[in-house]
């Protein structure tokens, strides 16, 4: 068998990019993915008449042409732009806590605060400070992590020194009273699986930012469209690509990698990997215990496993405005306190918080006419779901999706009467499809300490180099984007510099 | 300055790194996540299983109940009206076909799956006359969506079953009335015979003493003696069975050439869309009478099928790619083999096939060229990418 400079493992968003970019920059790359479809979480499955989109919400990053975010200008640079339609959202959410809370912020700055002060005209001076905060701290960290400013300094970029380590919950206390105002500010946590006290600033102020000035985006044809493309172009510049055949083995020679040995037994030389699975499967499985570096499972120890989730994919028979759905992203709290709400992600009992996205609220052709599509997402660890006896396990799910489908009626009455298809997944049905430990979609937990300028990976393998949530952190943004890096270190170690 | 010396002058940098250094001294060993997962998801979801027949019991002349048991003692669980695709391997091909689990879930030991002769088939008369006790299949874990789902189906099922369609029906009839569970089930069976209904005699019988479960057959070509209700299952047969046609999900399982006039009776009867469930449509008998066939090519024609990077195999054009792909000894992971489940994806390079009606094609692999190989037939030479 003759080798490849390069072997991606895995074609989920982080993988996809990575042997888009090793292709591109002229290595010789093949992509084993061990599913018959790439994507990943990044893909959709079809029911009667419905395709359902299984991961993306709000795509981050993106911005339109004239004012291009980090993700588009990724996405450029791999040739995919065209062959893709992205939709724009003009809202951020609409949060409801029923019967106490109702509030829709809009994506734009001045838009929100206005929102914010109406609802909450008492906190009013406070809003408009905390936003500023938010894109001033933004700012300053653009500047000194991304820009890398050689003269940075706590004197020259005082927010994002004295705030880069503090959490979110202390920075909604400093400035907010209400608690409904904290929750209305802080609903993106569910987008990194930690609550508002283990949330760093940081990560909150790059969502609110974000989602302000890049807008939130939908992919037309869902997330399976982008890794269609993707793969697409990988191909058309020689990239080869096996699905339906997973890698069992890295082989290492003097502490480099080697080879990779297929699940079908074909050894592929190869001195360079790109790993797109789950770090502990990575080194259990892959490289093998007693190769890994014992560095690796030092760093390991002290992270957990991040959250998974129970999502409902549901067509129905109806319009959404008929069920009165004016808005693509609905977050639905069963209380006010997210951070209680978190510890509940260890409970099937109720749900505490919920998202409900209706694609077809900014893209009209996410279903067919008089129809729409509707996710509906409760993070969940894996934990209480591994303890339900298989034999009950259906019979479970069934009743817990009751639950969270009475969370959806609050808001939006005679939902269940117009479902035409539904499907279940749980965090085990997430095991099963991705091969994370816990179903974690996310990666490990994103807490303050495990940021990468606290705690910077190691990667004390020559030529294994590590994509996706589980290096990056979570989210199609960070992944695509991890990707896209990924592969040009890689490129770099092959002395190619990329096209 | 450097990374180091920045995350240095954080303000509370020592604090979080005192964290790292806590979590880490009371941390997870994560060597012995090792399978861990994987073992228990696998007791729901088992990539395959290993069945071994215990018992044939003979249902009619063209039908046969092979009763499986697991060869390594586990067998997962399954909803009623749930599949498995069976592997098998004759004159040296292997080839699967999926045959609903006609056993009732609460019978944990076994599996049943009935098997009716098909004409010209391959696999069913393989199954009916070469094999006996004892003989071991690969299969998949219990799939499809076609069954009783609490969140949005009414209590009382409506199922219009015709043939061995009535397979998916035995399992949960069983399960409803041997559970005592709080549903009514309400079946018709059609079949041209009498001596072609499966299960005649368990039906009667579980009708006569169970309250919540009517079973009316319905023969078409009756014989003169026949005593149950004839004809076919139309909207005016349906109305004279049900009382009231509220507060019912209709369920059909059977040959496609039911659904396209099942369905459009329902329609009639101003059953609602999200009130009609039907089972994947089977393989088509022949594809070249199905609508949207090309006149001018027929069944028998060949064409040269490239695999990139693999083989240059023959495939006729009434033949499913899947089943060419097979034939050559190319591996293409299946399931349903109905052109829904999508595990038969492949590329299509170049080259035209006919996608009959019932695929279920994600709208972006149908941009990017991606076929279901099972439902897909080729019109020209192609090429193809697995």
């Amino acid at each position: 068998m003759s080798g490849f400079d390069a072997i991606v493992i895995g074609a989920g968003n982080g993988g996809l990019t990575a042997a888009a970019t090793l292709a591109k920059g002229g290595a010789k790359t093949l992509l084993l993915e061990r599913h018959n479809v790439p994507g990943g979480c990044a893909t959709s499955f079809c029911r009667g008449r419905f395709e359902f989109e299984v991961a993306l919400h709000q795509l981050s990053g993106m911005g339109d042409a004239s004012f291009p975010g980090p993700l588009r200008s990724v996405l450029h640079g791999l040739d995919v732009l065209d062959r893709v339609e992205f939709v724009s959202m003009k809202n951020l959410y609409r949060l409801t806590i029923p019967g106490r809370l109702d509030i829709t912020l809009p994506a734009d700055r001045n838009g929100t605060v206005e929102a914010l002060t109406k609802r909450f005209p008492a906190e009013g001076k406070r809003i408009k400070e905390f936003y500023d905060l938010v894109y001033e701290f933004f700012n300053q960290l653009i500047s000194v992590i991304y820009m890398r400013d050689p003269e940075a300094s706590s004197e020259k970029y005082p927010l994002y020194f004295k705030y880069a380590m503090a959490s979110s919950q202390d920075l909604l206390d400093e400035y907010f009273n209400d608690p409904l105002l904290k929750a209305s500010v802080a609903a993106y946590w569910g987008y990194m699986g930690l609550p508002p006290r283990y949330l760093s600033f940081s990560d909150l102020a790059a969502l609110i930012f974000a989602y302000i000035e890049f807008k939130p985006y939908h992919i037309r044809n869902g997330s399976q469209a982008l890794s269609n493309a993707l793969i697409e172009k990988f191909t058309e510049n020689g990239g080869e690509v096996r699905f339906n055949c997973g890698a069992q083995k890295i082989e290492l020679e003097n502490g480099a990698v080697s080879a990779v040995v297929t699940e079908r037994g074909e050894r592929i030389p190869t001195g360079c990997v790109v790993a797109n699975i789950s770090t502990p499967v990575l080194y259990n499985e892959l490289i093998g215990v007693e190769e890994s570096p014992k560095e690796k499972y030092e760093e390991m120890s002290g992270r957990t496993i991040g959250p998974s989730s129970f999502t409902l994919y549901i067509g129905m028979d109806c319009t959404p405005a008929e069920l009165g759905i004016e808005e693509t992203t609905n977050f639905i709290g069963a209380h006010d306190d997210f951070n209680h709400a978190f510890s509940q992600l260890r409970d099937i009992d109720e749900p505490a918080m919920i998202l409900v996205s209706c694609f077809n609220v900014s893209d009209p052709g996410a279903s067919p006419e008089g129809t729409c599509q509707i996710a509906v997402v409760d993070l969940q660890y894996l934990e209480p779901w591994l303890s339900i006896p298989p034999s009950r396990y259906a019979e479970e799910k069934y009743r817990y999706a009751a639950k969270v489908l009475d969370l959806v009626e609050r808001v939006f009455p005679g939902f269940r009467s117009h479902i035409e298809e539904i499907e279940i997944s749980t965090p085990i049905t997430h095991v099963r499809y991705l091969g994370h430990p816990g179903g974690a979609f996310y990666g490990f937990d994103q807490h303050i300490k495990d940021s990468r300028l606290i705690n910077p990976p190691v990667q004390p393998i020559s030529g294994l180099f590590h994509a996706g949530a589980w290096a990056a952190g979570g989210g199609f943004q960070p992944t695509l984007a991890s990707g896209a890096s990924t592969g040009r270190a890689a490129l770099k170690h092959l002395g190619m510099r990329g096209r | 300055m450097s990374r180091r010396n920045i995350a240095d002058q954080l303000e509370g940098v020592e604090r979080i790194r005192e964290e790292t250094r806590i979590c880490r001294k009371y941390g997870i060993d994560y060597t012995v996540e090792k399978g861990r997962t994987m073992r228990l998801v696998n007791l729901l979801h088992p990539q395959a299983l290993r069945l071994k027949v215990g018992t044939v019991i003979r249902e009619t002349k063209s039908a046969a109940t092979l009763r499986m048991a697991p060869v390594d003692g586990y067998l997962p669980p399954f909803q009623a009206g749930q599949y498995i695709n069976l592997f098998v391997e004759i004159d040296g091909v292997r080839t699967s076909r999926p045959y609903s689990i006609s056993s009732a879930p609460h019978q944990t030991g076994f599996y049943d799956i009935t098997v009716r002769r098909v004409e010209n088939g391959f696999v069913s008369d393989y199954l009916l006359d070469g094999v006996g006790p004892g003989d071991e299949f690969e299969s998949s874990g219990p799939s499809g969506n076609f069954h009783y789902n609490p969140l949005f189906h009414e209590k009382h099922m409506v199922c219009l079953a015709g043939g061995s369609g009535v397979t998916p029906f035995m399992s949960m009839i069983r399960e409803v009335t041997d559970r005592g569970l709080d549903r009514e089930i309400t079946l018709l069976y059609g079949n041209r015979r009498e001596d072609d209904i499966i299960f005649h005699s368990e039906m009667k019988d579980r009708a006569s003493r169970f309250g919540n479960f009517v079973y009316r057959p319905v023969i078409s070509e009756p014989s003169k003696t026949c005593s149950e209700l004839t004809g076919f299952i139309n909207a005016d047969l349906i109305r004279s069975v049900l009382n009231d046609l509220g507060s019912k999900t209709f369920y059909i399982c059977g040959p496609s050439q039911m659904y396209e006039f099942c369905i459009p009776e329902l329609e009639k009867l101003g059953i609602p869309k999200n009130k009609v469930r039907r089972e994947m449509f089977g393989q088509p008998q022949d594809i070249t009478a199905e609508p949207g066939w090309p006149r001018e090519v027929e069944a028998s024609t060949e064409f040269k099928v490239s695999v990139r990077g693999g083989k240059t195999l023959r495939a006729r054009a009434g033949e499913s790619l899947l089943a060419a792909l097979e034939r050559a000894g190319v591996v293409v992971p299946s399931l349903c083999r109905c052109g829904e489940c999508s595990m038969c994806r492949i590329k299509l390079v170049s080259g035209k096939v006919f996608q009959p009606r019932g695929v279920l094609l994600r709208q972006s692999d149908r941009e990017f060229g991606y076929i279901h190989s099972c439902a897909a037939y080729p019109l020209s030479d192609l090429k193809i990418m697995l």
